[in-house]
């Protein structure tokens, strides 16, 4: 056998690899031994052909397959070994020539990241405020949801809410045709089209009207994009919306809980508070990944990227399969094919693969470890959630190696990002020289 | 009888395969042929030296296709004797 390496680069190898007869010869043995055991001769008994009778048999290529299939992967691993490379993943295998056997092998190797001085990023976590108008908007929202609507005698306003006969066509097709629909007059409004509430305004009850639309060019029915509509509206009942007024009452009714009005905005601060303390964590986290991720220098081989967006698609399908939908079915809807799916998925694949390992290095570096016991802990917390009469079943479902294994993952990759947040908010370096001065 | 009529069909079977490595090749022959129609036929077909044939009838069997019982027709066989160092590739088994 000889091993040449011709090239590295993108994180792979190319090795070229040259068979000598003997090994081919012996392979080819082995080929012509398990192959006589499954196929039937006829004139022989099963396992009896003799190698000529066999090969004439099943022809030539069959069994230049069998000895290859034998013969590569075996070659291809003493490559590795003398050539001392690591692996990562199957290689890609060409068969350059039969006689003699040459083969080439693209290895992919471990990737190499090379981090930045990831301990410099400093980033300020946007701070959050939660201001008394932001209060007021939801209670606004509140009162808007919590609003009942009488029915007025007046003409048709925005804001209202009508009842409506509508018919309509468009260009000699039916369009739209509904009795008894509830419609409110929003100013921007663009359904049924553009324009459709603005000419309601003014109407009266039982008042009938007819009126011309031009539906845009990018309607969202294409087949109507760009025509003509007419309609033919009218009015049976016209409906206005009454807010409630800001009472203890009204915040007891919208919050069981909130007994006064004042409650009821704290009840609201804490929200707004929360959620997005929690959005602003989660921005804080992103940001400081991404700027780990551009000082840093990532090398893998373009299979793990492949691997991804398999991944990725996989994923995916498994979601559309609960809604009840297949991958076919999902193409033909977006209108895509496999490979333009699939380039979809390269860019994403790409960062997420990228991001692993800056994350996977940062750990490393940081010598972030997950111990059983800190699984244990979150098993426990996610048991928590369940109710108490499946709690017993739930953690027999969690405390299965392989989730285990998987919140592993998860876990390291939290912990690894709360150190990279810490460090990027100046608190990882004021830990370590306390430490530093306790000695 | 012309000789390429001779020879019908090589007999590759364990059996003749066995026999193959003493030298010895069999043939379905025509039924009508003679011993040394099949050594000439032999000789000329595969360029080889023929130094012994010997020839049996196979008889045919009894087979029942439906309710009756039939019988193959017999045939001959040859089997035929190289000179020590001769051989045969039968390239095409029909």
């Amino acid at each position: 056998m000889k091993v040449t390496n011709e090239k590295t680069e993108n994180s792979q190898t190319y090795l070229m690899i040259e068979m000598d007869e003997a090994e081919v010869e012996e392979s080819t043995e082995k080929a012509y031994r398990k192959l006589v055991q499954r196929v039937n001769v006829p004139g022989f008994r099963k396992g009896k052909a003799p190698r000529e009778v066999l090969e004439r048999h099943v022809g030539k290529e069959t069994l230049l397959n069998d000895m290859l299939d034998e013969l590569v992967p075996q070659a291809y691993e003493k490559a590795l070994e003398e050539q001392e490379i690591e692996a990562i993943a199957r290689p890609q295998i060409e068969i350059v020539q039969t006689d003699p056997v040459i083969f080439k092998a693209v290895v992919p190797l471990r990737p190499v990241v090379t981090l930045g001085d990831y301990h410099s990023i400093r980033l300020e976590q946007e701070l959050v405020e939660v201001t008394e108008e932001m209060v007021d908007a939801v209670i606004e929202q509140l009162r808007h949801q919590h609003a009942t609507w009488e029915p007025v005698e007046r003409p048709l306003a925005l804001g209202d809410l009508a009842t409506l006969d509508v018919e309509s066509t468009a260009e000699g097709e039916p369009f739209i045709n509904q009795k008894g629909a509830q419609y409110q007059l929003m100013a921007e409004s663009i359904t049924p089209a553009p324009g459709f509430a603005e000419q309601l305004v003014g109407m009266n009850k039982n008042e009938e009207k007819e009126f011309e639309i031009q539906l845009p060019d990018d309607y969202t029915r294409e087949e109507f994009a760009g025509k003509k509509a007419s309609f033919k509206v009218t009015i049976i009942e016209i409906k206005q919306e009454y807010l409630p007024e800001v009472t203890d009452d009204f915040a007891a009714q919208v919050e069981s809980e909130t007994k006064t009005v004042e409650a009821l905005r704290e009840r609201i601060e804490a929200d707004l508070r929360t959620r997005t303390e929690a959005r602003s964590k989660q921005d804080f986290e992103e940001r400081v990944i991404e700027a780990v991720t551009d000082i840093s220098e990532v090398k893998y081989p373009p299979v793990m990227v492949e691997v991804e967006i398999h991944e990725l698609l996989d994923d995916q399908a498994r979601r559309l399969q609960m809604q009840g939908l297949t991958m076919e079915q999902y193409l033909r809807a977006m209108n895509k094919t496999d490979e333009e799916m699939h380039e979809e998925m390269r860019p994403i694949a790409e960062k997420r693969v990228t991001r692993g390992l800056v994350l996977g290095k940062v750990a490393e570096e940081e010598k972030i470890e997950v111990s059983d016991d800190d699984i244990d802990a979150e098993i426990a917390v996610m048991v928590e959630s369940a109710a108490e009469d499946r709690r017993q079943e739930f953690k027999e479902i969690l405390d299965t190696p392989q989730t285990r294994d998987s919140l592993r993952q998860t876990l390291l990759t939290r912990n690894t990002v709360q150190r990279l947040a810490e460090i990027a908010k100046g608190l990882k370096e004021i830990d370590t020289s306390l430490k530093e001065e306790e000695k | 009888m012309h000789l390429y009529e001779v020879l019908r069909r090589p007999l590759i079977t364990e059996k003749n395969a066995a026999l193959q490595m003493e030298g010895k090749y069999a043939f379905e022959v025509a039924g009508e042929a003679t011993k040394p129609q099949v050594k000439q036929a032999v000789e000329l077909a595969f360029k080889v030296k023929v130094i012994g044939v010997n020839v049996m009838t196979v008889p045919g069997k009894e087979r029942r296709i439906g309710r009756r019982n039939v019988r193959k027709p017999s045939w001959k066989k040859a089997i035929v004797t190289l000179q020590p160092g001769d051989r045969i590739e039968f390239f095409e088994n029909v």
